[in-house]
C-alpha cells in the first residue's frame, strides 16, 4: 500500500497541502479530482519524489516504510512512476528510442507499436522525434504509451486528458483499464468529472486537503454540483470538513 | 580510385583513421565517387567524376584544392573528403576553394581524423561560392585524439548567389576536442538560403570557440545558425551567433544550446542581431545550463538514473 500520512507542504511560505492523508491499495483505480490550483499535481509530484515537493510535515509510505527521503529514481525502482501533466520535448530522440529508453527496456518494435496504438497513434510515429515537431496532444499520447511499456506497481496519470481532444476519453479509459488489468494501481489526477467516474475510489481535493472521498460516481456528482462554482480555490479548508461520500 | 603504390601503407593508416571518424572506406575507393584523400602535407588519392573539376597542389605544411561543380550538374553521389595526419606532432594546413556553378547540386561528406596526434595544429581555410539556383551541402565530422592535443582552426567564408542554398554542418562529438576555433560566415544574396549547424562535445580542459555569422544581404534571403555544445569537466566554451538583417524581407534565426555538466565548466553564449533594414526580421533563442530538470524527472520516473538520463538527453541533442 502507498500512503500519504498527514502531509503538509509549504512553497515559498505559502501553504499548498495541509494535513492531507490518502491511501492507495494495490491493484485498484483511484481518481484524485479537484479544480485547478487545489494541489492535485502537487500530490502527484510528492508521491513520485520530485525534490521540491517533499513534505515538511508528515511522510510518504510504501508498505509501511517511510520513503519520503527517496528521490524520483529511487521511487521508480520501487515501482512508482508518473506521466507528468506537461509532456516535455526530447530533441533528437525518436519515439521508438523514447519508448524503449534507448534500449534499457528490452522491447520489440511490435511492443512499441502496440503501446502507441493503445494511446491512439499509429506506428509511423515510432520514427518521428519527440520534439516540437509534434503537437502537445501527440506528445501526451507518446507519454501515455511510454507508461504502458513500463512494468510498475503504481502509475500516476496527471491530467492525462490535457492537450487531448474530447474524443480521446475512450483512449484514456482504455489505458487505465489496460494498466489495471495487469495489476497496476492507477492514480488518475483530473479536474473532469467524466474521467473521475472511471475508478474504484475517488478523492476530492479542495484547497490542499481531502474534502471528500469514496465512490467515484458520488464524488463526481458532488464535484459537478458544488465545485463548478467554487469561490475559494486557494483557501485552506479545515480537515474536519472531510467526509465520506 | 587508385592509390599510388608508394602511398599504399600510408593509405591503410589513413583509412583506419577515416573509419574511426565514421567514414566508409569503400566510398573512397569507388570510381563513381569523387574524392580527395589528404595525409599530412600530401594528397595521396584523388578521383573525379563527370561534372566535377578538381585541381590541387602543395602548400608549406599542407595542401590546397579547388573543386568546381559545373553548371547545372547534379552530382549523384556525395563527394568524399578525407583528411588525416599520421604523425604525433606537427602542423597541417588545408585550403579549399569550392565553386558550385549556377544550377548545380552537390553534397560533400568530409571526415578529418587525427586519432594519434598528441600535438597537432590543423588549419582549414575554405571559400565557398554557390551560384544562382545552386545547392551545396557540406557535412564535416571530426575525430581527434583523446589526449586533447589537437588544435583546430577552421575558417569558412561562403557567398550564396540568388536562390542558392547552402547547408553546412560541423560535428566534433565522438572524441575530445582539444582546442577549437571555428568561424563560419555567409553572405546571402537575393532569396538565398543558408543553414549552419554545429555540434560539439567538450571534455576535460577542452577549449571551444565558435562564431557563426549570417549576412542577410539580399532581399528575401533566409538563414539559420544553430550551435549545440555540451560542456563537461573544465571545458571552456565561447559561442557567438550573429545575424545581420541588411535587406528587405530577409529572415534570420540564431539558436544556441549549451548544456553544462559539472561545477568547473566555463561557458558563454552571445547572440548578436543587427538590423539595418526595417523590413528584415531576426530572432534568437539561447539556453545555457544543466539538463532541463523536467526532462530528467520524466526519465528518472521511468527508471533511468540521473547519469543515464543525462547521457540519453545529450545523445539526442548531439544527434
Amino acid at each position: 500500500m502507498l500512503e500519504l500520512r498527514n502531509v503538509s507542504l509549504f512553497l515559498e511560505e505559502k501553504r499548498i497541502l495541509s494535513n492531507l492523508s490518502m491511501e492507495f491499495d494495490d491493484g485498484k483505480r483511484y481518481v484524485v479530482l479537484g479544480n485547478n490550483g487545489t494541489g492535485k499535481s502537487t500530490i502527484a509530484n510528492m508521491i513520485v519524489g520530485v525534490e521540491r515537493y517533499k513534505p515538511q510535515v508528515g511522510g510518504v509510505y510504501l508498505d509501511g516504510k517511510n520513503i519520503t527521503s527517496l528521490g524520483v529514481y529511487e521511487r521508480a525502482k520501487l515501482g512508482i512512476t508518473i506521466a507528468f501533466q506537461e509532456s516535455v520535448n526530447f530533441e533528437g530522440i525518436t519515439t521508438f528510442d523514447y519508448l524503449t529508453l534507448g534500449g534499457k527496456i528490452k522491447a520489440s518494435y511490435n511492443d512499441a507499436k502496440r503501446a502507441l496504438e493503445l494511446a491512439g497513434l499509429n506506428s509511423e510515429y515510432l520514427k518521428r522525434r519527440v520534439d516540437d515537431s509534434l503537437s502537445g496532444g501527440e506528445r501526451k499520447r507518446i507519454e501515455l504509451a511510454s507508461i504502458l511499456m513500463l512494468k510498475m506497481r503504481y502509475v500516476i496519470l496527471d491530467e492525462p486528458d490535457s492537450g487531448i481532444d474530447m474524443m480521446s476519453l475512450d483512449t484514456i479509459s482504455r489505458i487505465i483499464n489496460t494498466l489495471n488489468s495487469s495489476g497496476v494501481t492507477v492514480i488518475t489526477i483530473t479536474h473532469r468529472e467524466e474521467i473521475a467516474r472511471n475508478g474504484d475510489y475517488a478523492y476530492l481535493i479542495c484547497s490542499g486537503t481531502v474534502l471528500r472521498e469514496g465512490v467515484p460516481a458520488n464524488i463526481a456528482s458532488y464535484y459537478k454540483k458544488l465545485c463548478d462554482r467554487c469561490d475559494h480555490p486557494n483557501e485552506i479548508v479545515e480537515s474536519s470538513e472531510r467526509a465520506e461520500a | 580510385m587508385r592509390i599510388a603504390p608508394n602511398y599504399s601503407k600510408e593509405f591503410e593508416k589513413i583509412a583506419e583513421a577515416y573509419e574511426k571518424s565514421g567514414g566508409e572506406v569503400s566510398k573512397l575507393l569507388d570510381k563513381r565517387v569523387a574524392s580527395i584523400i589528404i595525409s599530412g602535407d600530401k594528397i595521396i588519392g584523388l578521383n573525379s567524376v563527370d561534372g566535377v573539376e578538381i585541381e590541387s597542389g602543395k602548400l608549406e605544411k599542407g595542401v590546397w584544392a579547388k573543386i568546381k561543380i559545373l553548371k547545372d550538374k547534379k552530382i549523384e553521389m556525395p563527394i568524399h573528403l578525407c583528411t588525416g595526419f599520421l604523425g604525433k606532432e606537427g602542423e597541417q594546413r588545408v585550403d579549399f576553394d569550392f565553386t558550385v556553378e549556377d544550377g548545380a547540386n552537390v553534397k560533400f561528406v568530409s571526415h578529418c581524423s587525427f586519432p594519434w596526434s598528441t600535438k597537432l595544429t590543423h588549419k582549414m581555410f575554405a571559400t565557398v561560392r554557390i551560384g544562382k539556383g545552386a545547392t551545396m551541402i557540406y557535412e564535416d565530422a571530426h575525430f581527434h585524439s583523446e589526449n586533447g592535443g589537437v588544435t583546430l582552426i577552421s575558417d569558412t567564408h561562403a557567398v550564396i548567389e540568388e536562390k542558392g542554398r547552402y547547408k553546412n554542418s560541423f560535428e566534433l562529438i565522438k572524441t575530445r576536442v582539444g582546442e577549437l576555433k571555428v568561424r563560419m560566415d555567409v553572405d546571402l544574396k537575393k532569396d538565398a538560403i543558408a543553414e549552419l549547424n554545429s555540434k560539439v562535445r567538450g571534455k576535460k580542459n577542452d577549449e571551444i570557440s565558435i562564431v557563426e555569422s549570417l549576412g542577410l544581404n539580399g532581399e528575401g534571403s533566409r538563414g539559420i545558425a544553430k550551435s549545440t555544445v555540451v560542456a563537461t569537466d573544465e571545458t571552456h566554451a565561447r559561442i557567438i551567433n550573429e545575424a545581420f538583417g541588411n535587406a528587405p524581407y530577409s529572415k534570420g534565426h540564431i539558436e544556441c544550446t549549451e548544456i553544462t555538466k559539472g561545477d568547473n565548466v566555463d561557458v558563454s553564449t552571445l547572440p548578436v542581431l543587427k538590423v539595418t533594414n526595417d523590413l528584415s526580421e531576426l530572432t534568437h533563442e539561447a539556453s545555457i545550463g544543466r539538463v532541463n530538470s523536467k526532462q530528467l524527472n520524466t526519465l528518472m520516473a521511468k527508471g533511468m538514473s540521473e547519469e543515464e538520463a543525462t547521457e540519453f538527453i545529450i545523445k539526442g541533442l548531439l544527434g
